[in-house]
């Protein structure tokens, strides 16, 4: 094996699009590996927002390959005497055989004359100086730019690419850059050209020039460095993975910082306080359990401050920052949110469907309806008073300053005006879960309010023709649907989608110019989708899904019970029988039109008895379904196997007498049925 | 270093990459990008090399002269350099270098930060530039401007004024910086900054600035169809600084503001496309 190194060399890209580059480039070279028969060992990746690197072992080249040639029958190649013939002279020069060396090779079809080619293996260096510079220019960047005079689309522009395999460089360009066997250091510090002959040698001469090429060595130093300055304040930074991730990659050479600012900005909510640190400076907040200590750390780029210049900077950065903070927060509360609400009009929700007043409105009227059909503990008044003032805050200086407060704000300002916790926690909440991960409201009230939120914006822009496909989801109508399931599922809220959907729809009004019964399928079918997707994000089998889905999911927890239950018993023996049951009756019914049952047209004893199992059945799992016990109605329905497959043994269901055959339709229709309500048993794949 | 030794460095440094020392657009306008010698001459294929000071004005940021950074009106240091050359960020070093920053003894970042202007149909990819925390530079390579795809691409490079003189100076109240050795920013600015928050806030005739605006897109209108790009350019110019106006007097409702937006997207775009074809039949 040799050892392959590349590096690009970029000015400074976003955190962001370093690790899918460098997925992508080991995706791209190990696929074209691959396919050349070119045997690696490994490919590993190291980072800076200024350095793309991988490293890989690779076979020099391709093994030499033997193919077989075919050439003219064995009678036209040899004379009676085995003499080669000007055919098989002919064929021998035209591929650069010695004719001695032809040999008879037997076929389906007979005996031909042939030869054994040895293929020379291309080298490694031919196919990568052909791939790398493919890989380069086709990796593509959530936002992709170009510059100077170049055609090429990359993150941000190459300055350099460095390549070198078996310590020879590889020859190529993309763009305007031909590859190179130097790199340079640090920008500021070392940014002179160091020449390096392998991977080892390359880390080590950039550790020597301010950079720290392997990013959880970086992330290691940053945590220790942390730690150190903290250590003597037994305090700790706000858990922030998303900022630490960034400065791991913004950094080449991270050197930390402890600053300090004044006592006074402590009375801001540590929500504020943690987010002008955060936006626009990068800075971590320092607590003490749950409480704010006027301390920050910053990550600089740097191997050391000597003259404490840039934790000065800093101090002064944040303090003016913390100052319009302050301003903001007490200009803020001189103002009722209940007086700013009026104000609403003048902010846009979405263009066809007006402003924040208007979906106010609508949250009032959506969230009053839920309430009352959830937990009887929950004050609706509450619920409507939290959305009164749910969006007053985009009104507010705070929020203009720092729009990832939205929410968060408005339930502070609420909080500091009194109101009671189910209301400001409503308001504080109801942006949550923002996604997969997040957590849910931990209020009922926010929950609900949330639920409301999103599920107006949903009907809303799948009422004006908002379309969600593949990449495109402008309002992020997924994460939204994805947000309600998930409160439904962790808080277990019981109730009917189709009437909030018929309510919010309601609501809305004649805006829209489809029929709302259009619509409504839409968010249906949306959700159920989402829904899907929540599933099998869970590791649900895909067969038990769609079983679980198919009864409908008009009570969305239901559905959760649904699919464990059928989970739960998937090992059983007796699913099996179950399903087959299932399956048969769904052919034997299809394209029927619906009937009825007669009891007194039950002739076969085999079929009263079904009717009796089915109907002592049927009153037993009505209220078992009805409280979500899955489980135990499905295990109630077991029970009718015996009496149906007699039935099927003895009765003819296709009697040519036609009220007979109409009856015993009817009678497998009214088990269909009952068992569709728990799920849709003909879906599930038997092996 | 004063103000006015800090706008003599940047000429200096900057005449000597070959750019063309511009003088201030004789119009209200939000930014340096919005000016004639940036928003054409990026268009074309052209090679262009400009600086220039550009005073503009942002209404809603007006403070009454209370608060010790944010104004109204501040003063911006616009470089275009097209193409952007391969070494722009060395050049830019060596540019604090020459303004007598030590960058070994600072943290100096490109921070992420991707601008874009809807009204002039402008975006860019770029940084904000942070020294120690503070961001004095914003840092863009142009990709589109009045809906058009730029190529050759220029590299727009903008200084806070005020920002980065506050960092020269250690000052942390925009008031107390020098403009001169003699004369203060507040000397120059407090009185304006207050008189004009009030006008901006508070008295700006709204009735006078809607009839304006209507009236001025209207001949902006009437100017491209007569092909006069630059006078109708000017209009736009003006619309926009009409509609930060309204804004500010907090005059716009829902419709409106999208509206108002796409009305002069609309003139701006026509100009870029008119300009652009003619430009290339030329």
């Amino acid at each position: 094996m040799k050892e392959f190194l590349l590096e690009i060399n970029t000015e400074e890209m976003p955190a962001s699009h370093i690790q899918t580059a460098l997925e992508q480039l080991t995706q791209k070279i190990e696929d074209e590996l691959r396919s050349s028969n070119i045997p690696l060992s490994s490919i590993s990746t190291y980072g800076t927002c200024r350095r793309l690197v991988v490293v890989g072992g690779f076979e020099p080249g391709q093994e030499d390959r033997v193919e077989n040639v075919t050439g003219p029958p064995k009678a036209v190649a040899f004379d009676v005497d085995g003499i080669p013939t000007a055919a098989a002279l002919g064929f021998a020069k035209k591929h650069g055989i010695e004719v001695e060396n032809l040999i008879v090779m037997r076929t389906e079809r007979g005996e031909y004359a042939g030869a054994r080619k040895i293929i020379k293996g291309k080298p490694t260096d031919d196919i990568l100086s052909q791939l790398i510079p493919q890989a380069i220019s086709s990796l593509s960047f959530p936002k992709m730019m170009r510059w100077g005079d170049n055609q090429l689309r990359f993150s941000r522009p190459i300055k350099n690419i460095l390549c070198l395999f078996g310590g020879k460089p590889l020859g190529f360009s993309v763009g305007k850059v031909s590859s190179c066997d130097w790199t340079s250091g640090h920008k500021i510090f070392f940014p002179e050209k160091v020449r390096v002959k392998n991977f080892a040698d390359y880390r080590k001469a950039l550790a020597g020039l301010g950079v720290i090429v392997d990013p959880e060595r970086r992330k290691r130093s940053i945590c220790r460095q942390i730690k150190k300055k903290l250590s003597s304040l037994e305090a700790n930074i706000l858990p922030d993975n998303e900022l630490l991730e960034k400065l791991t990659y913004d950094v080449e050479f991270p050197h930390v910082i402890l600053g300090q600012f004044p006592n006074e900005y402590l009375k801001l909510p540590i929500e504020v306080l943690s987010t002008a640190m955060r936006e626009g400076q990068n800075l971590f907040s320092v607590v003490k359990g749950k409480r704010q200590l006027p301390y920050f750390i910053g990550v600089a780029d740097t191997p050391k401050d000597a003259k404490a210049l840039i934790k000065e900077g800093n101090e002064r950065v944040l303090r003016a920052r913390l100052e319009d903070a302050k301003f903001f927060w007490e200009q803020d509360l001189k103002i009722k949110l209940s007086n700013r609400g009026r104000n609403l009009d003048r902010v846009v929700y979405q263009e066809k469907l007006g402003s924040y007043q208007d979906k106010t409105l609508r949250l009032k009227k959506i969230g009053a309806y839920l309430s009352g059909k959830l937990d009887a503990k929950l004050e609706k008044k509450h619920v409507v008073e939290a959305a009164e003032i749910s969006k007053v805050d985009l009104l507010t200086e705070m929020v203009r300053e720092f729009p990832s407060l939205q929410g968060r704000m408005g339930g502070l300002y609420a909080k500091e005006e009194g109101f009671p916790t189910s209301v400001w926690k409503a308001v504080y909440e109801h942006y949550q879960p923002t996604s997969m991960e997040d957590a849910t409201p931990s209020s009922l009230s926010g929950a609900v309010l949330s639920i409301v939120d999103k599920l107006d914006s949903i009907v809303g822009a799948l009422g004006v023709g908002v379309e969600v496909s593949g990449s495109k989801d402008p309002f992020g109508l997924r994460r939204s649907a994805q947000g309600i399931c998930k409160i439904i599922l962790e808080k277990k809220l019981d109730f009917s989608v189709h009437r909030l959907l018929d309510k919010t729809l309601k609501v809305y009004g004649e805006i829209f110019e489809e029929s709302k019964a259009e619509i409504k399928k839409r968010c249906l079918d949306f959700f159920k989708g989402r829904l899907q997707y929540i599933y099998e994000y869970q590791g649900y089998r895909y067969d038990l899904i769609k079983a679980a889905l198919a009864p409908g999911i008009d009570n969305i927890y239901h559905t959760s019970l649904r699919l464990k239950a059928l989970d739960s018993l998937k090992e059983r023996s007796q699913f099996e029988p179950l399903i087959h049951i299932a399956k048969r009756v769904n052919n034997i019914l299809r394209d029927q039109p619906l009937y009825r049952v007669n009891s007194e047209l039950l002739e076969e004893k085999q079929e009263r008895e079904l009717f009796t199992t089915f109907s002592i059945i049927m009153d037993n799992v009505q209220p078992m379904i009805a409280r979500g016990e899955f489980a135990k109605a499905q295990r109630m329905v077991f029970r009718i196997k015996s009496s149906i497959n007699s039935f099927f043994d003895h009765v003819l269901v296709m009697a040519d007498d036609n009220r007979l055959r109409r009856n015993r339709l009817a009678l497998l229709q009214a088990i269909s049925k009952l068992l569709m309500q728990i799920a849709d048993y003909s879906q599930i794949v038997v092996d | 270093m004063s103000i006015q030794e800090l706008i003599m460095n940047l000429q200096r440094f900057w005449a000597d990459q070959g750019c063309y020392l511009a003088q201030p657009y004789d119009l209200e306008v939000g930014a340096g990008t919005m000016t004639p010698d940036t928003f054409f001459r990026v268009l074309d294929k052209r090679p262009w090399k400009v600086a220039y000071v550009q005073p503009s004005r942002r209404p809603t940021d007006g403070r009454f002269g209370e608060n010790p950074h944010r104004v109204q009106k501040h003063f911006q240091y616009q470089v275009i350099i097209k193409p952007s050359p391969a070494s722009i960020q060395d050049i830019y070093l060596e540019c604090l270098t020459s303004l007598g920053i030590s960058l070994p003894d600072h943290d100096l970042r490109f921070d992420e930060d991707n601008w874009e202007s809807p009204t002039i149909g402008a975006w860019g990819v770029g940084w904000q530039v942070l020294l120690d925390g503070l961001e004095i530079t914003q840092f863009t390579y142009f990709q589109q401007a009045g809906g058009v795809d730029l190529f050759p691409v220029p590299v727009e490079i903008t200084f806070g004024l005020e920002r980065l003189e506050m960092f020269l100076e250690g000052k942390e109240d925009i008031y107390d910086l020098d403009w001169s050795k003699d004369v203060s920013y507040r000397d120059l600015r407090y009185a304006e900054e207050r008189e004009f928050s009030a006008y901006n806030f508070d008295l700006a005739d709204i009735k006078l600035l809607r009839k304006s605006f209507s009236m001025n897109i209207k001949e902006g209108q009437r100017l491209i169809n007569r092909d006069l790009l630059l006078p109708a350019y000017d209009t736009c110019l003006k619309c926009s600084h009409l509609f930060n106006l309204l804004d500010s007097r907090g005059a716009i409702s829902v419709t409106e503001r999208v509206k108002m937006i796409a009305q002069i997207r609309l003139l701006v775009t026509q100009i870029a496309h008119k300009y652009v074809s003619r430009e290339a039949s030329t």
